[in-house]
């Protein structure tokens, strides 16, 4: 999955090479995006996400002045990075990355020192103010073991998330990242996110100039 | 562009500052313990007898300061009772872990060599001098590695982060001593005879000469820093600006920079104040003020912009 950018034919050679574990990834295709944060309340509702914060949001960014404006939207996750600095840096190993390349974290061992949450390129981390330890995105982990995608997958309207095995080379996810320009957050962090972006907007996703 | 001066963040979750002054404070006490702990051991190598009360000092004051360093960590964990599991589940690529084992051994080795400055036992107390130098070395610089190891914050993520700690923990240790060598000359003045308090206060004066020195040296070192972020790519422009003339200037350039540098920098260099015990008083306590204030700049400021928004 490494060479993503690059050619078609050498990244389905390394896709075929790992047939038998599944990678799995998302694609959020932002032309099909319409900002309805359908995806954020199923979150909420399916991982009992307190109040005052998020496992998944859209952030909502605006440029130009009337006639010439428009709205951008891009739905944050765990991008459950290929490097995730989060695991790298957890002192007691309560984060985890599991073979099929979910970053969980062991909520029975987390101690809540917050370096990870300091880490994380994407500010995708936070206290859970009830269970008082770190927690994040789990692409749904509990459902996809069941063989369901993930709650804000299943819950968006206009098929804009979409969820898959990146290590099958006939997932629509695949087909997608071979079909399409796409974009990760944050590149240079050399973390290699496995949620990829199609339209992503550059002052949406850069935050700044 | 103009275009992009139209740009504005709509909606985003609010951004949250995950380690806070209680982290500060904690590489501020570390940095003083190894800083008076190298200084110890250091002025008892020298084996002469006008450093002989320095080295007891700063024996006593490095295990002190480094017990109830830790507890601040501690305090700061969301399940405080789960601390033990960082000498149980270790992670060797976390910063954290390498100073789990520094934070113990660190003290255990400090304590050692105390008793055996204060029993008098000359090979000995060398000897676990020696053992703890590289200890305090790493139990300041692993604090640097913390930091520069969490790549998603401009300010933190730069070799330069041991090395500035380890500087700064020179300069705050020397302050720290001086303050309290000082103050124990003036509690204790009484029965001395003139020429005994003018060596005493030559041994002080040697102290402020090493720690003029170690300020330039961070002096240089933040400038350095500073000027490669300002140029960098545009998080860290964006830090540099925050500590240079948004939010973090006052503590930056105002305490760190002014009050705990260029302040005591003047009082210590100036023929007409440099040999004054009052003047050397005030300008360390400056100078530890200085190294505070650089530690919030440094924690607080360094997580002061938002990463998602
Ligand atoms: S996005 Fe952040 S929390 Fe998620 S895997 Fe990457 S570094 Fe870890
Ligand atoms: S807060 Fe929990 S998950 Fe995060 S680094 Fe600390 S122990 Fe690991």
């Amino acid at each position: 999955m490494k060479n993503l950018e690059g050619e078609h034919n050498q990244n389905s050679d390394s896709v075929h090479s790992k047939e038998t574990k599944p990678c799995y990834g998302m694609v959020i295709d932002l032309r099909r995006c319409i900002g309805c944060h359908a995806c954020s309340v199923a979150c909420k509702a399916e991982n009992k996400v307190p109040l005052s914060v998020f496992r998944s949001w859209v952030k909502i960014t605006e440029r130009g002045a009337f006639p010439n404006a428009r709205r951008y939207f891009l739905p944050l996750l765990c991008n459950h990075c290929e490097h995730p600095i989060c695991v790298i840096n957890c002192p007691v190993k309560a984060s985890y990355k599991r073979d099929d390349g979910i970053v969980l974290i062991d909520y029975d061992k987390c101690i809540g020192c917050k370096y990870c949450i300091a880490s994380c390129p994407y500010e995708i981390r936070f206290v859970n103010p009830e269970r008082r330890t770190v927690e994040k995105c789990t692409f749904c982990a509990h459902r996809i073991d069941k063989g369901y995608l993930p709650s804000c997958v299943n819950a968006c309207p206009t098929t804009a998330r979409i969820f898959g095995d990146l290590n099958d080379p006939d997932s629509e996810v695949s087909k997608l990242l071979a079909n399409n320009p796409v974009q990760v957050l944050k590149r240079e962090m050399g973390t290699e996110p496995r949620v990829f972006y199609i339209g992503a907007d550059l002052f949406a996703m850069k935050e700044r100039f | 562009m103009e275009i992009f001066e139209h740009s504005r963040t709509i909606y985003s979750v609010p951004h949250e500052i995950p380690l806070g002054v209680l982290i500060a404070v904690y590489f501020y006490l570390t940095v003083l313990s190894a800083g008076s702990f190298v200084i110890s051991v250091v002025a008892n190598l020298l084996g002469l007898t006008q450093y002989k009360p320095i080295a007891k000092i700063t024996a006593v004051l490095a295990p002190l300061l480094l017990m109830i360093a830790p507890l601040n960590l501690i305090i700061d964990l969301e399940q405080k009772p789960r601390f033990w599991e960082l000498f149980v589940f270790l992670n060797p690529t976390s910063p954290i872990t390498w100073g789990s084992f520094l934070l113990t051994l660190y003290p255990l080795s400090a304590i050692i060599y105390a008793y055996f400055v204060f029993t008098g036992n000359k090979s000995l107390s060398r000897l676990f001098g020696i053992i703890g130098i590289p200890l305090a070395i790493s139990v300041h610089g692993y604090t640097g590695f913390i930091l520069a190891l969490a790549k998603g914050r401009a300010l933190w993520n730069t070799f330069l982060m041991p090395v500035l700690f380890l500087v700064s923990a020179m300069v705050s240790g020397i302050a720290l001593v001086i303050i309290v060598y000082i103050g124990k000359l003036w509690w204790f003045s009484k029965g001395k005879s003139p020429e005994e308090m003018e060596k005493e206060k030559g041994l002080v004066s040697n102290m402020c000469g090493i720690l003029v020195g170690s300020i330039v040296t961070d002096l240089f070192l933040i400038f350095c820093d500073v000027a490669v972020l300002m140029t960098s790519i545009s998080e860290a422009k964006e830090v540099a600006h925050l500590i240079t003339m948004g939010k973090f200037a006052p503590y930056f350039l105002g305490v760190e920079l002014f009050m705990g540098g260029v302040i005591p920098l003047i009082l210590l260099t100036t023929p007409a104040t440099k040999r004054n015990l009052g003047v050397q008083f005030a300008a360390s306590l400056l100078v530890m003020a200085g190294i505070m204030a650089m530690r919030y700049v440094v924690v607080v400021g360094g997580q002061y912009i938002p990463l998602s928004m």
